[in-house]
Parts: C-alpha cells; structure tokens; sequence
C-alpha cells in the first residue's frame, strides 16, 4: 500500500492528461456560469494593459519627455487621461467583485458539489470500506471546488502575465535588444520551480496518514464520549505517547523535505534577483555611463525603465513557468476528483423497475465476502420470503445476520448466488426503485440535523404529511417525548448548527427511526436490533406495535432476544455465515439444535425463577 | 447591532505579553529568531529603493563608474546572504520550531483536560469553548508571534523608506500619508462589516458543512442509500445555497463601497496626483531624475507598508480576546477537589441522603467574549435525576441496578465513581465520605465497563489494559482477561492475537470488531486489574443470549470475593444479585432479593412479568 502510493506520486502525469484535466476544470465553471469566466479572464486583458501604460511606457514618456524638454501640459493631460479612465475601469470591476461574483462563485460551488454529492450516493458502499478509494474520495469532496477555481486563477494569472511581459519586452527591445536575454534568464530556473513543487506535494502526502493520527489523539482527548475512559486507566498516557511520536514524524518529514525546498527555493531567488535584475541594472548602467547616450549608449531614462521593467519580465517568466507548473498540479489533484467523478460503480443499475406491491423475495445460494476479507462472510445460503410473511433472524455475533440485510438490500453484490423478487433477478431492476421497497432501520441508524419530520419522513415533504408523522411517531412510541418538545414535529434534532437543536436519548432516538417504518407504506420491512436501547416495557410495546401496524407487509428482524422471535412467523437461525436452522419457533424447539439450547439459555434465569417462586 | 466587546489597553497589552512569554518560554529560540527575521525582511523590503535612488544619482553625475559598479555588487552580495538566511528560516528551521511549540502546548492543554470534571463534557457551552481553546491555542500562539515579527519588519521598511522619501520631497509624504490615512479608516470600517457578515453567513455555512460531512462520512453512506434522505438534503442545499447569495449580495455593496472605492479608486487618484506633481518638479528642475525613479518605485511600497502596519495592530485586540478566553480555561480548577487520606481496602460503600442534578449553566467562570460561540443553556438544565437515595454496599455482594431508561441508574455509578459529586448528601467508603480521599486513587479501585464505552484505536492487547501494555509484564493477564470475557474464540481468529490492531482509523490490516466483541474487549478491562469492586454498566447489551450467558457464568465464576454492580434492563441478568436496588425516576423504589422483590408484587414483580412472559408460553 505504502509502496504503491509511492509509485503513483512519482508518475507525472502525460501532458495530454495534465491539459485535459485542467479543461475539465474550467467546463465545469463555464457550464455553472459562463458569464464568471468571461468576465473573470477578460478582466486580467484590461488590468494587463492599464498596468503597462500606468508604469514602464508612462515612465519612459515622462522621462525622455523632461529630458527632451517637452511641454509639460501635454504629459499631464495624458497622466489624467490615463488616471481617469483606470479609476472608472477599476470601480466597475469592483463593483463586479463584490456584487455580482459572490453570486455567481456560489452558484458554481454549488454546481460542482452537487455533482459530487450525487456521484457519493451512487458509489457503491464496498467503496467506504476500501481505504485507498476512501482517501480519494475525501481528497476529491475537499478539494474539488477550491481546486478547479484555482486552475481558472491560474489561467487568469497566465493571461495577465502574458500581457505583461509581451508589453515590456516589446520595450525593452525597442532600448536595446541585448536586453532581453536577461529577461529570459529565469526560464532557466522554472527547473527548480518544478523541483520545489514536487518536494512540497511529497511531503503533503506522506504527512496525511500521520496526521490522521495526530487528530485522533485530539479526538479523544476533546470528545466527550472518551471523556470518562481516558479519565480512568493510562491510556491518556499511550495517547501523549502517539501524539509526540507524530510530532517526531512531523519534524523528520520538515528535515527531510525543507532541505530539498529551501536549495531549490534559494537557487531561484538568486538567480532571479541578482543574475537578471542586477545584471541587467549593472548592464544599463555600463552602456548609460560608459559608453554614453551620445555613442548610441542608453539614456538615463532608459536607465530606469530597465530597472522597472526588467524585474517585471523576470517577475512574469517566472511566474509564467510556476504557473505551468500549477496547472500540472492541479492536474494532479483534479486526477483524483475525475477518478472520483468518472467512477463506474461496479454494481450495475437495472433498468426495469422494481414491481410496486412487492412479491416474494428469493435468495439463492448466496454467497458473500468482504474485500480484503479471508473468509466468506455468507455462505451459500438459501430461503424464500413470501410476501407478508415475517421472518425473525437470530443467531450469535458475527454469524453473519447484518451482512446478509445489507445484501438483501443491495448494498453489496453477492459474490455467487442470486436474489429474486417476483421471480426477477434484482440486478435487473434499478437500484432505487428496489430500495425504495424497503424500510429499514439499521443498528447503527443515523439522526439527522433536521426536523422531526424530515427525519421521519427521509424525504422531501408534501401534504398531509403531518398527519402521517403524528401517526407513525405513535406506533413507535416517541409520539410522548416528541409531544414534549417545543415545536412538536417540527423541531430541529442535534445541534450540529441549530444552537436550539434537541439532542435525543439514544432510546429516543432508536424509537423515532422506527417510525420510518411507519411512515411509509414499504411492501418491505428490516429491522437490525430495533430494540437494543429500549427498556423491556418500550421494547415489549414497540414489538406488539409492529407486529400490528405491519400486517400484510414482509418483515424481517434480528433480534437478540429470542422472546421477540416467538412472535415470527418463521425464524432463520445463522451461525458462522450459514443458514443453520429455519422453521416456526415450535417446529425449532421440538428440533431441540442451537436455537432451542439458545432459548432456553436464555429462559432459563426467567423460568428458573418461576419454577422456584411456584414451590 | 454585535459589537466586539471593549476592552482595556492594559489588558490587550497583558494578555498578549503573556503568549509572548509563553512561546518564549516553551521555544526561546523561536522567539529570538522571530526577532532576527523580523529585522532581515524589514532591511529587504526597503534596500531595493535606497539602492536604486543612489544608484540612480550617481548615474545621474555620468562620472563614477566604478562606485556604481560597486554598489551593484554590493548589493548582490547583500541578496545572496540573505536569502541564504530567509530559505533556511522558512523552510527548515521555522517550522521545527512551530512543531515544538505545537506539541508543548497540545500537551499542555491536554492534561488539563483530562484533570476537568467530565460534568464539564455535559454542559455544551462549556464543550464549545473547550473544543475552541484546543483548536486555536496553538495556531493563536504562532500568530501572535509572526505578527509581532512582521510589525519589526514593517517598522524598519517604512522607517527607512519614509526617511528616503522625506529626502526626496516632503509634499509626497503628506500626500501619500493623509491618503494612507483614508484607506485605513475605510478598511476599519470594512473590518467592522464584514465581523457582522460573517457572523449572519456563520450559521448558513455551519449548514453546508454539516451536509458536505453527511456525504463524506461512512457513517451515513448506508442511510443515503436506502432512504431519500438525499433528495431531502439537496434541496435543503439548494435553499440554504440563496441564503448565502442574499446575504453575501447585501454585505457586497458596502464592501463596494469602502474597499472598492476607499481602497483601489484612492490608491489611484493618489497615484496620479503624485505622478503630477513630480511632472511640475522636474519641469522646474526641483526634481533629480535618480529622486523620481526612486519614488516611483517605492510609493506603493510605502502605502502598502503603512496600511499593513495599522492592520497589524488591529490583530492585537482580536489575540488578546482569545487569550483572555484561553486563560480562563487555563485557571478553570475543576471542583472535584482533592482528598489526602489513604485508600484503605474496601468494606462498604453507602450512600447517604444523595440527590444530584445536573447542571447545565453552572460556569459563571465561562462567559463567551465572541458571539459566535455563545450557546444558550439548554432548558432542561437543573433537572434532578436522583432524589435522596440511601444504599449500602458491602464487600463481596453482588448487586443490581434496575429500573427503566431515565429511571437514574447511570448516574448512579458516575457518583459512585466519583466523576461528579452529589449536590446533596454524602457517599460513604468505609464510614468516610470519598471526597477525603484522592478521586485518583479511589477511582483505581474500581473497575468499569461503560455502557457507552469506546475502544481506541490501538492493540487488543493496550486496548484490554487501557493503557500501556507491557509483554512479560502483562500477557497472561490480557489472554485470562480476555478469555474471561468470552474473546477466546475472536481472538482465534485473529492473526496477530493481542497484538492485532483494532479499527482502520490509520491502520489498513486493522481489524474492524462487531458491536458485541467489542463489548467483550470493553469487559475484558475489568477484568484485567485487580479491582475490588467491579461496575458493569449494561454489561450484555450487544451480546446475543449465548455470549451473555457465558458472560454471566464468567463474571460469577470469577468474582467470588469481589463486589460486583450490575446495571441493566433486562432481568434475566440481574436476577443472580444478592441485593436488587430497583429506580424508577430517580427515587430507589423498591430494593431486596429476586425472590424477596417478586413476593412484594411491586414494579420490579411486573417488570420482570412482562420480560419473561414470552419465554413462558413459548417452551
């Protein structure tokens, strides 16, 4: 992994990638607002040009003119002119800064992360898991704004320099032409530019995972879930032990690479100030006083042109060549942004819609495995549900229950075997209208920072749909703590940004994610431990509650309390990644294998007690 | 209107001489050497216009070619030592220094945290100024610093290049100054404006942030794709994305208004007022052409420089802010107070006359000099979530906790352990009241698995001894630990053993472990140190029925002198106590043995009736 890392930062990207990434760029900001980039890149023309006028030509004017004893009247009407015409062209750029962008900036930002966010939903959920794939996919989210406004700043930069030094040189040349081969010197140093850059990203890139780390060790310290651990017990002291060990990393790295930047750096302000600016200045001033302006030498006018507009040129050819430089740079971050973007998931979308009512789901020696995992998670397994028909899966951590919902849902593809709906494979049907069969409350369900009802409805709302929260938060059981809030259903949960926000009980929350279940009218229902935070009375009523309010629905639990797997119609029995036992609860007993030995594991402390109450 | 509060010179001047000498004491080289560069920028940012000024006067004479020779290879010679100096600075030895720095005072604030009362982590006002100290500290400190090196810098430039100027022709000095005047009361107010900008536009990107995290993190990934939370979100994006743009239009116009036209339309009227100006002294010959050219190059100089000077100083106030707050974090004693006497071994444990509320707005010590980290105190502060509870705990007995969510049972035991102290009523450890002991000391003799417990991103092994973890020290510990909780199996299974490394935070062979053995490895903590007494906050809830009876069998098998807690909702698990302690609301309202409590046929009779109901007519 480390390796492979390494390999891929040393390839430079081809030429071709590296323009074609950076035109990606500039579409996406042009298809968001075209109008910005016009505007954005025409101004840098103007500003080029007024720049030139307002110094190395206005100063050779003003000076050979006293020089050549001008009128003076002439030259400051030109001086007015000039300032006139700048500050009007100045205020109605700003004016377009100020005003007009921010609108537009924001309307591309938009643009931009929506396309990721859609792309972030639609990527398969194996991908969170793979951590290579998970870093440029936080990489691309962070970075894909900043990155592609930066590849226009750099054209911008491109298109005023160019400008610049197109202007100077020109006049330069016209003073004398041996000038100019000065101004080409820090071409020479764009080299060592490149070399910088290079070390820099380097260093950026093996600084992350130490980083990581580093906020970690922050974590825990400031998070009050760690609070009470770290209060206890040394490992506060292990932390400060990682906490210094990352910093010693942080000093090896500034060691390592500051050494490389500070030569490449100190080889190019050398070069730039005193081969091209002094030589130059030393050169004019050679010709100006040796040779003298009457034998063809320089004036001293010309003198402080040199001065000025030599450092301009070497300022722009060295800016011209970092920019090239950029745009290679930004090619390479944006390289995992089109990554990102172009992504093909390999979980094919179906084209057939997902049959509305439902229908009896088949699952076909079924077999599964994480990536990177050594062993099948699911092994062959097989068992139909028929429609309405409520299945309770139990059995002991890791045999395999959660996995097997979250392929029934279609968030992993089976590695064999196959799942039928209707009697049609689900791969043929799209994903979204597949899923949108299903509710589904997971053991590690999320809250929102929304509403009540946003966070039960998980959809954009429409009429009536009040009524429909009422009444699912009342099958669920939260409709009393909701009714205590302020605002009722319509109060925001969390304070990730509401300062009002409320924050909810674990067991309050895990009852208002059920009412999702409620909400909708789903032909399909799974619920991965729906009770594990609720007291035995709010499980005991959430269970009668489900049972009732799901009739005619198919539903399938896992529970670890095998109390509630009485009330299944059927119960599937995993251990170790396989079906071990199917049947109803009676048909289970009577087969007296694990489940029963479960059940009465589990009874036994009850029933024990019974017996002995009883004598 | 929000106004940033008004505070006393004095106190500006207090509180950031104080993060002077904090930095100077904790790297004393990285406050000489900010004094050193300070003074090598100042003399770079203004040798390039006396140069050119007097270089331009002696070409002026035509006469001296060799002194002009000289002064340019002076000059060469002055940037190639300095820049020798500022790469190396920059690259290499500024940076270590900020590392030093950064680690002592992460260090620093890090033990202070650990040493806060965890009611601390409760009160949210409290947690936001504490997260916000953590943050900033450090950055703060490198600010403070670099700030104070740039203002040498600037002094010394424009001090240098005032004085050319004044040389040249004092009319550009006032010309230059009054306009530099104007630009600095505008960008004052801009300041102002745009304080009040982001304070309205600070909630709206709090928004977007929280969106853009739901979209990165893992955590929600499942949830998008089963639910259309999505479409929710997006459009919640799509309204939160006008917000911005209205607001950002409004505050557009004003900054229009004083940076468009106070700073950039000003810069160039006086620019070509001054060009003016220099037209009619050289007409007159009052002007040399050396003095022009150098004037022309250093004006924008000089009014960048005087801006930037008064800028800079306008910072202080905004350190000083920060640094009051960070202080006040700093000089926080946590009101858990210290006890001296010795631990003895343990007899009983009594409760005597407790209640207990949480507090959530007790900080008068915290009051939030920025607006923007205010939090209201939430309204449900002050509720009492136990009321005159009377227990005693003998050495050796096993007892449960009951009762409903709510009903007071957690924070219980964060009593018992001494994280928080009872707002009335005393806990007694052998007839002592626990605050005469140190909380250190009497927190080690007890043992705890968390119901909300975490495991670090570490070894199994580190993970079990909750800290350090030494081989020949502590491996058979661990492995009984661990087989004690019931790991052996996932441990099996595991190819590096206690050494496997637990979640993938920063570690791609790491080893992810289910919500159950996770629990066990959480357990497997108590069991690992020799702990008198033993507190299993619902111990099993993530355990399926096998594990727990297991678990069960484990902790009664191996806890025969040991005094053991048991919190749970599910009677099953409770009913080996020799003593049940049943809560409901914060009162202990019924208490005795199984048998005993199912005879009175009170809540717990009934509790315990509709949990085994089930498992009855079913086998």
């Amino acid at each position: 992994m480390e390796k492979k890392s390494q390999k891929e930062k040393k390839k430079k990207l081809p030429f071709k990638r590296t323009l074609s990434n950076n035109l990606f760029a500039l579409r996406a900001i042009w298809t968001a607002s075209p109008i910005y980039l016009t505007v954005y890149l025409g101004s840098s023309l103007v500003y080029g040009v007024l720049d030139f006028l307002s110094e190395g030509y206005l100063l050779r004017k003003i000076v050979n003119g006293v020089e050549g004893g001008e009128e003076i009247a002439g030259m400051i009407r030109y001086v007015v002119i000039l300032g006139g015409v700048s500050i009007l062209v100045y205020s109605a750029l700003n004016w377009f800064w100020n005003v007009i962008s921010p609108v537009m900036q924001r309307r591309i930002a938009a643009y931009i992360e929506k396309l990721l966010f859609r792309k972030a939903a639609e990527v398969e959920l194996a991908c969170y898991e793979t951590p290579s794939f998970y870093d440029k996919y936080v990489k691309a989210m962070d970075e894909a704004y900043e990155r592609m406004i930066k590849v226009m700043r750099t054209l911008d930069n491109l298109i005023a320099r160019t400008v610049a030094l197109f202007a100077n040189s020109l006049l330069l040349f016209v003073i004398d032409p041996w000038l100019i081969l000065f101004g080409l010197f820090p071409l020479l140093l764009g080299f060592f530019k490149r070399l910088e850059n290079i070390a820099g990203h380097d260093m950026e890139t093996e600084k992350k995972p130490i980083n990581r780390r580093a906020n970690y060790v922050r974590r825990t310290f400031y998070l009050g879930e760690y609070a009470k651990e770290m209060r206890i017990g040394g490992m506060y002291e292990n932390m400060l032990r990682d906490l210094r060990e990352t910093f010693t990393e942080f000093r090896r790295f500034i060691r390592k690479y500051g050494t490389r930047k500070a030569i490449y750096g100190y080889i190019q302000s050398v070069g730039l100030e005193v081969v091209t600016i002094l030589g130059a200045t030393f050169y004019s001033v050679w010709s100006a006083m040796c040779i003298g302006s009457e034998n063809g030498g320089m004036h001293i006018g010309d003198c402080i042109v040199v001065l000025g507009s030599i450092g301009t040129i070497s300022y722009c050819l060295n800016n011209l060549v970092q920019n090239f430089a950029e745009f290679g740079e930004h090619a390479l971050f944006l390289e995992d942004v089109r990554f990102f973007l172009d992504y093909n998931p390999t979980m094919a979308d179906g084209k057939e819609a997902a049959p509305e009512g439902g229908g009896k789901l088949e699952v076909r020696h079924l077999s599964f495995r994480y990536e990177g995992s050594e062993s099948d998670t699911l092994k062959d397994i097989s068992f139909t549900l028929h429609q309405g028909e409520r299945i309770a899966l139990v059995g002991s951590n890791g045999s395999g229950k959660t996995t097997l919902v979250k392929v029934l849902l279609r968030l992993y593809d089976p590695a064999e075997g196959e799942i039928l709906l209707g009697g049609k494979n689900i791969k043929e049907m799209t994903l979204a209208s597949y899923r949108n069969g299903f509710s589904t409350v997971f053991q590690d369900f999320k809250i929102f920072s929304m509403s009540v009802k946003d966070n039960v409805l998980l959809r954009p709302g429409r009429d009536g749909d009040d009524e429909l929260v009422e009444y699912a938060l009342k099958e669920s059981g939260a409709d009393e703590k909701v009714g205590r809030l302020k605002s009722g259903i319509h109060t925001i949960l969390t304070r990730e940004f509401d300062d009002k926000g409320e924050n909810l009980s674990v067991g309050e929350q895990q009852k208002l994610s059920l009412a999702r279940i409620f909400a909708d009218r789903t032909p399909f229902v799974i619920l991965d431990e729906p009770s594990s935070a609720l007291d035995p009375i709010a499980e005991y009523k959430m269970f009668e509650n489900m049972m009732r309010a799901t009739v005619g629905r198919s539903v399938i639990f896992i529970s670890h309390r095998l109390s509630s797997a009485v009330l299944a119609d059927r119960v599937l029995l995993m251990d170790g990644g396989r079906l071990a036992e199917c049947g109803t609860h009676a048909e289970l007993m009577a087969l007296n294998g694990k489940y029963a030995a479960m059940f009465k594991r589990q009874a036994e402390n009850y029933l024990g007690s019974e017996v002995t109450e009883h004598e | 209107m929000s106004k940033q509060p008004r505070q006393k010179l004095s106190s500006i001047l207090k509180n950031n001489l104080f993060m002077l000498k904090k930095v100077a004491r904790y790297t004393p080289d990285y406050f000489f050497w900010m004094i050193v560069e300070g003074v090598v920028w100042g003399t770079i940012n203004s040798a390039s216009g006396v140069f050119s000024f007097h270089l331009l006067n002696t070409v002026e004479e035509g006469t001296d070619f060799p002194a002009a020779a000289g002064m340019i290879g002076l000059m060469a010679l002055f940037y190639i030592v300095v820049y020798a100096f500022d790469r190396w600075y920059w690259q290499i030895q500024n940076p270590l220094m900020r590392q030093k720095l950064h680690l002592k005072m992460h260090e620093e604030l890090f033990v202070k945290a650990r040493s806060l009362d965890l009611s601390c982590f409760d009160d949210p006002e409290f947690y936001n100024d504490f997260v916000w100290a953590m943050d900033q500290s450090d950055k703060r400190a490198v600010e403070v610093l670099e700030d104070t090196g740039k203002l040498i810098n600037r002094i010394v430039a424009s001090t240098t290049l005032v004085g050319l100027l004044l040389t040249v022709d004092p009319v550009i000095s006032v010309i230059l100054f009054s306009s530099s005047a104007i630009t600095i009361v505008c960008n004052l107010v801009g300041n102002k404006i745009s304080f009040r900008h982001s304070k309205e536009t600070n909630p709206l990107w709090r928004k977007k942030d929280y969106i853009n995290r739901v979209y990165h993190l893992a955590d929600y990934a499942k949830e998008l794709r089963i639910s259309r939370a999505d479409e929710l979100l997006m459009k919640e994006y799509d309204e939160n994305t006008e917000k911005i743009i209205e607001v950002d239009v409004k505050y557009g116009k004003k900054y229009f208004l004083f940076y468009g036209l106070g700073w950039n339309a000003l810069s160039t009227v006086t620019f070509f007022t001054i060009l003016v100006y220099m037209i009619v002294l050289l007409d007159r010959g009052e002007l040399a052409i050396g003095g022009f050219a150098a004037v022309v190059t250093v004006i924008w100089k000089i009014r960048w420089m005087l801006i930037d000077l008064i800028e800079r100083l306008t910072k202080y106030p905004k350190h000083s802010l920060y640094i009051e707050k960070y202080l006040e974090f700093l000089r926080f004693t946590p009101r858990i107070q210290t006890g001296k006497s010795e631990l003895p071994p343990f007899e009983s444990l009594e409760f005597r006359n407790v209640s207990f509320s949480y507090e959530f707005s007790a900080h008068p010590k915290y009051q939030f000099h920025e607006e923007d980290y205010k939090a209201p105190v939430g309204e449900n502060g002050n509720r009492e979530a136990l009321r005159n509870i009377n227990l005693t705990i003998h050495a050796g007995e096993k007892i449960a906790i009951v009762g409903y969510n709510g009903a007071g049972k957690t924070t219980l035991i964060k009593l018992m352990m001494r994280l928080y102290d009872p707002t009335e009523g005393e806990i007694l450890y052998n007839g002592v009241n626990i605050k005469e002991y140190d909380p250190e000391a009497y927190r080690k003799a007890i043992g705890t698995v968390f119901q909300d417990y975490k495991i670090f991103a570490t070894t199994v092994a580190e993970n079990v001894m909750n800290g350090a973890y030494c081989e020949e020290r502590d491996g058979g510990t661990v492995i009984n630990a661990l087989n004690t909780a019931d790991f052996a199996d996932k441990l099996g299974t595991l190819k590096e053993g206690i050494h496997t490394h637990l979640t993938r935070e920063f570690n791609d062979n790491g080893t992810n472990l289910s919500g159950g053995e996770s629990q066990k490895v959480a357990i497997a903590r108590v069991f690992a140190k020799d702990y008198p007494i033993i507190i299993m906050d619902e111990p099993s809830s993530a355990l399926d029925p096998m594990a727990e009876y297991n678990l069960n069998q484990s902790i009664l098998h191996h806890t025969n002198d040991k005094t053991v807690i048991f919190i749970s909702h599910r009677l099953s698990t409770t009913r080996i106590a020799d003593t049940i302690y049943m809560f409901d609301t914060g009162r202990l309202i019924e208490e005795g043995s199984h048998s005993e409590l199912l005879a009175r046929n009170g809540k717990y009779a009934e509790m315990f009736r509709l949990q085994s109901e089930k498992y009855q007519v079913s086998l």
